[in-house]
């Protein structure tokens, strides 16, 4: 079976609901009636830089530039020095906001979202062709210069239709999305925006940045309910004693959550808490329920491919690309995390990961804290070693190096020394 | 003339701004009208849930967003001093 080489801009039925409000709800109808009326007052250009704090008035911007075959820049960075080098690489480039406190220097179109014009006919929901640049997402700029990443309109949807499944979302019971993360950043941008265009989702368009906001969030949505969010925010949920409405499922991502964290979160909102494993340039892959342990299950249609030394991420209408993670494949669908490649090291012609030898370091009896180095010449002084500071009271560091042989990989037990 | 026990003061915010985020300064450090966020102290929308959070502990009240009253609250410690003043429980 061929692919498709075209999506519609919203793929979901006109009545149903895309996104919702404090005082309303956005049906398809309504969206593209409000996305078109936008597009018509946007200036001419190739790029802009959505910088919309609001998530209705960020999706009808996105909507808006594809209507006019515009390419939407998404940076988590709004700084004015960063928004004039964008420019420098994008000339021409305009902003958009519905913030009257944004400060851009770029020519800005600010805007705010009108109630739609009757309209007599459906209004235009046109096919947009698969490998159309819809968007570059730009990384944080945590690990060094943000880098763009390019995303075709067929991956954004592709990769919406793949989350969907894998959270079982149906059209006869559409999830309602509740994001804490903003839609600027690849995680809010995939769960929050993009879903509901496509897959049997709304978003909630107003406040949940507070943990007393989420909770009004959830009680205004119809069951069943979605968090997305992240492991920082699910803690501060956990310190406050806020009721929230039933839940059907969390979902985290951005940073690693920790077991004890999720199983205290699925038993205090007697849910279920999922994570998503991803990447600013490969977008969300795969999924796993933290309580499960730690085996990944990528997304239907997404491929993890060893080639040499790289882990290749390949799906539809998608750049392949590396991933800065090592995993280790326990089947085509089905993956562990070992650490971030930045973290490896090379022991004797093989990779090992610092964040997998310290997680096994700590699962020694009797260790309470420890850790492995490596010094900065180990690639290049042959008899250069791993230390380990470990914290064992009651363990001597013989004991505890004849646990790590018995423990690392028979194949690198000659390792560590 | 009666005095509010319970008022607020700059200092004691700085000082829970401080805690809170594990600050390397003192609560003098911090000027009562710099911007807390972006320039100035420099703060994120992380540290903003951390400091609800402490908020909401210290003086029992839960801060929500309001259109276009989050970027007021925290525009500077006094304001933010002000805030908690006409709202603490506790």
């Amino acid at each position: 079976m061929g692919k498709a080489t075209s999506f519609r801009l919203v793929c979901r039925p006109s009545d149903h609901v895309l996104f919702r409000l404090k005082d309303g709800a956005i049906t398809t109808a309504k969206f593209l009636s409000m996305a078109h009326q936008l597009a018509d007052a946007l200036p001419a250009g190739d790029h802009v830089v959505n910088l919309c704090h609001d998530r209705l008035h960020f999706v009808l911007g996105l909507a808006a530039a594809l209507l006019r075959g515009q390419v939407s820049l998404l940076t988590s960075d709004r700084s004015p020095e960063r928004l004039r080098s964008l420019q420098e690489g994008y000339p021409g480039l305009y902003s958009l906001s519905n913030d009257q406190a944004v400060s851009s220097p770029l020519p800005h179109h600010h805007y705010r979202a009108q109630p739609p014009r009757p309209w007599v006919d459906e209004p235009d929901n046109p096919e947009i062709p698969a490998s159309r640049l819809a968007a570059i997402v730009f990384t944080s700029g945590s690990t060094g210069e943000p880098v763009g990443h390019a995303k075709s309109w067929g991956a954004l949807v592709e990769r919406s239709l793949d989350a969907a499944a894998c959270f079982d979302m149906t059209e006869a019971q559409p999830a309602s999305i509740v994001g804490m993360v903003p839609p600027q950043h690849m995680y809010g941008f995939e769960t929050t925006v993009l879903l509901p265009l496509h897959a049997p989702a709304s978003t909630w368009c107003g406040a949940a940045f507070y943990p007393e906001d989420v909770a009004s969030a959830l009680r205004a949505v119809p069951a069943p309910r979605v968090l997305v969010t992240t492991p920082l925010q699910i803690r501060a949920l956990l310190q406050n004693s806020t009721e929230l409405a039933p839940l059907e499922r969390m979902i985290s991502a951005t940073a690693p959550l920790f077991p004890d964290i999720a199983a205290a979160a699925e038993q205090r909102w007697n849910t279920r808490v999922f994570e998503i494993f991803g990447a600013t340039e490969v977008g969300s892959i795969a999924s796993r329920r933290t309580v499960d342990g730690d085996m990944w299950t990528t997304y239907p249609q997404v491929r993890i491919r060893e080639d040499h030394s790289d882990t290749m991420v390949e799906g539809p209408f998608a750049v392949p690309h590396a991933l800065s993670d090592v995993v280790e494949m326990l089947d085509a669908r089905h993956f562990r995390l070992l650490g971030r490649r930045a973290d490896l090291v090379k022991l004797a012609g093989r990779r090992a990961s610092l964040a997998e030898l310290n997680r096994i370091l700590i699962g020694i009896e009797g260790v309470l804290d420890g850790q492995f180095v490596a010094p900065d010449d180990l690639d290049r002084r042959p008899t250069a070693r791993l230390l380990v500071f470990v914290v064992a009271p009651e363990r001597s560091a013989d004991e505890i190096m004849a646990d790590l042989r018995g423990q690392i990989d028979p194949r690198r037990s000659g390792l560590v020394r | 003339m009666t005095t509010d026990t319970r008022a607020t003061t700059e200092y004691e915010v700085a000082q829970l701004l401080i805690d809170a985020l594990h600050l390397e300064m003192t609560a003098g450090e911090i000027g009562p009208e710099e911007p807390l966020f972006g320039e100035g102290l420099g703060l994120d929308s992380i540290d903003a849930l951390e400091i609800a959070l402490a908020i909401s502990r210290t003086y029992g009240f839960d801060l929500k967003s309001e259109e276009g009253r989050a970027h007021q609250v925290f525009a500077s410690l006094r304001n933010l001093t002000q805030y908690i003043d006409t709202h603490r429980t506790k």
